[in-house]
């Protein structure tokens, strides 16, 4: 029985659905309003879905999809995991969070959120601190905000999060390909996006499902 | 008698729990196996490693990760591990 809701995120309260793979083997997504604000759910069977590379994927596919419908919505991102009861307690957080929601999406309108990881080739010597700092100057130039990720590996020169004007983009694409120009024999240049900003949303609300 | 006993035994336990626990610590280190995964299908995604290759390892890794998990959750009951 699939009487339970996974939430993707929040929007301005909208109506609409998405044919789309969702978590657990959802195939669409649709909309909970609740007063200003609508999350993005899919229905699920269980409370607890497993963290599989399958549905972290559907979890970003869905906020792509959103991020880009309508010719580009602003949505706030939830974490990966989010399963509601039902509709009544999803609407209880949107209700509790809604000055933190509504805000979040003012701060976010009209940005989003683009990956660069830079990984040094396997057999290269270079000088990381100088790297980081050259290529870090010209994307913060082209972005609104910066977020430093753990580099997990020892290849990982620099792994950051930018947020960027949606209407600056070709701005940002070219400190990438500026960045690409100048280390390219020594580094592949990792550019993914655009993400939901979240990197750069931070609610916490605390609720009992 | 006993109480001489137990003063001599007791450094010699305690460096024992000590190494065991750096053991586990380096054996079962959970979070630099996750980081393991991630560099593996970091250099996948960038063309650095095959598909094949790729997903040998991360099979290896996931099941790495599985015994480390286990392990700490047994050991840990018995040992102190430090975090």
């Amino acid at each position: 029985m699939s009487d339970h809701l996974y939430a993707y995120g929040v929007v301005e309260d909208a109506d609409f659905e998405l044919d789309i793979d969702g978590v657990a083997g959802a195939t669409q997504a649709y909309t909970v309003s609740h007063g200003p604000l609508a999350a993005v759910v899919t229905d699920i069977d269980t409370l607890d879905p497993e963290l599989t590379d399958e549905n972290a994927r559907a979890h970003d596919d869905v906020l792509q999809d959103v991020l880009l419908d309508a010719g580009g919505r602003t949505v706030v991102p939830m974490q990966f995991g989010s399963v509601f009861k039902n509709a009544r307690t999803l609407k209880n957080v949107l209700r509790g969070g809604r000055r933190a929601f509504t805000k979040s999406l003012r701060e976010i309108e009209g940005l989003a959120e683009f990956g660069v990881k830079l990984v040094v080739d396997e057999d290269a010597t270079v000088d990381a601190d100088e790297i980081r700092e050259a290529a870090g100057e010209r994307f913060a130039a082209a972005s609104v905000q910066e977020e430093e990720n753990d580099r997990f590996s020892d290849r990982l020169v620099m792994n950051r999060s930018y947020l960027v004007d949606r209407d600056e983009r070709a701005a940002f694409d070219e400190a990438v390909d500026a960045v690409t120009d100048d280390y390219g024999d020594v580094l592949t240049v990792q550019y993914t996006g655009p993400w939901p900003p979240y990197n750069f949303v931070d609610i916490e609300i605390g609720t009992q499902q | 008698m006993f109480i001489i006993d137990d003063l001599l035994l007791r450094p010699i336990v305690a460096v024992g729990n000590v190494i065991h626990s750096m053991a586990v610590e380096e054996l079962y280190d959970v979070e630099a196996i996750r980081d393991e995964i991630k560099e593996n299908r970091l250099l996948f995604e960038i063309g650095d490693r095959s598909e094949e290759e790729y997903e040998r390892r991360r099979e290896e890794l996931r099941t790495q990760l599985d015994v480390a998990r286990e392990a700490r959750e047994t050991l840990t009951n018995k040992v102190e591990v430090k975090q």
